[in-house]
């Protein structure tokens, strides 16, 4: 029988251009902040996962040097790789280190550094992030043009129009800048989105999320050790993951996510809940397309509806699910193996009502957090609650 | 931009990678003949593009090499405009999913097209090339009255 795990510690560095710091340096901000917000220190952690693609930073084993720059001595650890859902496999392997009974206590950090490199180096390792033989070798393929793509694919279908998409740029630029962590602080406008250069048509810069250095970790614990640590713990209740075809031409279509679609269901019938009863969620946004076919993705509504949510504000604040209330990938910033934690983190917060100005109203709750790896290569969907069971 | 002091590192890392193609030759060599070829399982009969020895869907590894037909139906195209730094000499590309007979889909420039010409449906065709540097590769192509 497995047991319960609980969230009870969060931290989260300042998303951005992040020169000020390496990849050691930068993981620490979040993994002191998290063991502090536990009240632990590191002898109680069991087991350290760390989230990361890597490859565009200076270091090849990210945990070794991050363990040691933060005064771990001999714990058990490991890099994760599911490339942008890398931070959501890391909080599931630390969950089920857990759950099995196998230690009481593990931290699963998230952690990118991507400015290291010049901008097209990073476009092209992002690029290669699919099958290299077939789509990259001969025919240049980008990370915004596979979602390009789905993007024409899903416009053509349903008539979703380049203003939905500007519009789920706008939301997140406005939750944005109500986050002091996040990398873009202002308003953007439709206009501002539909004007800006395209980088893989119809998707423009601002239809884009940024390149981003960025940390994020999560202290998670036994129900039994969680209880006696804190007073607030946030019960993950279940994790569904699932993958598709590395080539995107062994794809079945083009409008929506099929991984996404299977970790979600897994998600809503391992914690037995469904999605109406979801009171927050972050989804990913790595591009605007992303969101809307995420929408229906996760059942917040109806294959090819999800322009209409983000048209009549139905994943604002007071909507009907409020989604990306930290910026999202769009405006927070995509530091590619942090995002699964930070999701997390998010989720965390928006159930212990730490989230101050762009607090969800929670109701039932529960929250998700939605998280996609590649061109849904990999898909997460990991589901929180204030309830244990 | 930001001024804080970097150490901007003496040592530089070029990954040139070689590429192991002897279980599909057929279809490297194949292009330059003119010819494009897909692999069929001859246990199961299941046709695999990309290429590939084993079978995805029966695990055998008997196979044989077939033509496919030239004439697909393009499902979805992007015009890449910032390209990746190994392919910041080439003019902005489109690139496009197209589905051939059987439901067999592939990924491949679109050449001479025009963005606002074509739209998912229209008719393509697939053509063999090889490039100055002698690898063979494949496009697909509009119909001459596009
Ligand atoms: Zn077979």
């Amino acid at each position: 029988m497995s047991r319960n795990v609980a969230v009870v510690g969060i931290g989260h560095s300042r998303f951005g251009r992040r020169t000020d710091v390496n990849i050691a340096e930068l993981a620490f901000e979040s993994i002191k902040q998290a063991l502090e917000d536990a009240g632990i220190d590191r002898k109680d952690v069991g087991f350290v996962t760390v989230g990361s693609a890597g490859g565009w930073y200076e270091e090849a084993l990210p945990a070794v040097v991050i363990n040691e720059y933060s005064g771990f001595k001999s714990v058990g650890t490991m890099r994760v790789e599911a490339a942008c859902a890398s931070g959501s496999a890391a909080v599931k392997v630390a969950r089920d280190m857990i759950a099995s009974g196998e230690t009481d206590i593990a931290l699963a950090v998230g952690v990118e550094k991507m400015s290291e490199v010049d901008t097209l180096t990073s476009v092209e390792l992002i690029g290669r992030a699919g099958s290299y033989m077939w789509e990259f070798e001969n025919y240049g393929m980008t990370f915004p043009a596979y979602y390009a793509l789905y993007a024409v694919a899903h416009m053509n279908r349903f008539g979703t129009t380049t203003e939905d998409l500007a519009r789920v740029a706008v939301k997140a630029h406005k939750y944005g800048a109500m986050n002091p962590l996040a990398q873009f602080q202002r308003d953007i406008t439709v206009e501002k989105v539909l004007t800006s250069q395209v980088v893989a048509w119809p998707l423009k810069l601002y239809d884009s999320c940024p390149l981003t250095d960025g940390s994020a970790a999560v202290v998670l614990a036994s129900e039994e050790v969680a209880r006696k640590l804190t007073d607030t713990p946030i019960w993950i209740r279940g994790i569904g993951y699932s993958s598709d075809s590395a080539n995107l031409s062994k794809r079945d279509d083009y409008i929506g996510l099929r991984a996404s679609v299977e970790a979600a269901q897994r998600a809503y019938s391992s914690s037995k809940v469904g999605p109406e009863k979801i009171d927050v969620a972050t989804c990913h946004d790595c591009f605007t397309i992303a969101e809307i076919m995420a929408y229906e993705d996760l059942g917040f509504c109806r294959k090819g509806e999800g322009a209409t949510l983000i048209r009549e504000g139905q994943t604002e604040i007071g909507g009907k699910i409020p989604v990306n209330l930290d910026g999202g990938l769009k405006a927070k910033g995509h530091p590619i193996g942090a995002t699964g934690v930070s999701m997390i983190v998010e989720i965390t917060k928006q159930l212990r009502n730490e989230a101050g100005r762009r607090q969800a109203s929670i109701k039932n709750g529960f929250g998700l957090a939605h998280n996609v790896g590649g061109t849904g290569h990999y898909a997460y969907v990991t589901i929180l609650s204030r309830d244990a069971t | 931009m930001s001024s804080d002091p970097v150490l901007h590192s003496r040592r530089s890392l070029t990954l040139r990678f070689d590429i192991p193609i002897s279980h599909t030759r057929e279809f490297w060599d194949g292009l330059k003949e003119g010819k494009f070829l897909v692999t069929r399982c001859k246990k199961c009969g299941n046709i695999s593009f990309p290429p590939q020895s084993d079978c995805p869907r029966c695990m055998s590894n008997e196979h044989e090499w077939v033509e496919l037909k030239r004439e697909g139906k393009l499902l979805t195209y992007t015009l890449v405009q910032v390209t990746p730094a190994s392919f910041v000499d080439n003019d902005p590309y489109i690139v496009a999913i197209a589905e051939f007979q059987g439901g067999i889909k592939i990924l491949a420039w679109l050449e001479g097209a025009k963005l606002d010409k074509i739209g998912p449906g229209i008719q393509v065709r697939l053509e063999t090339r090889v490039s100055k540097e002698g690898n063979p590769y494949y496009v697909f192509t509009l119909p001459q009255s596009l």
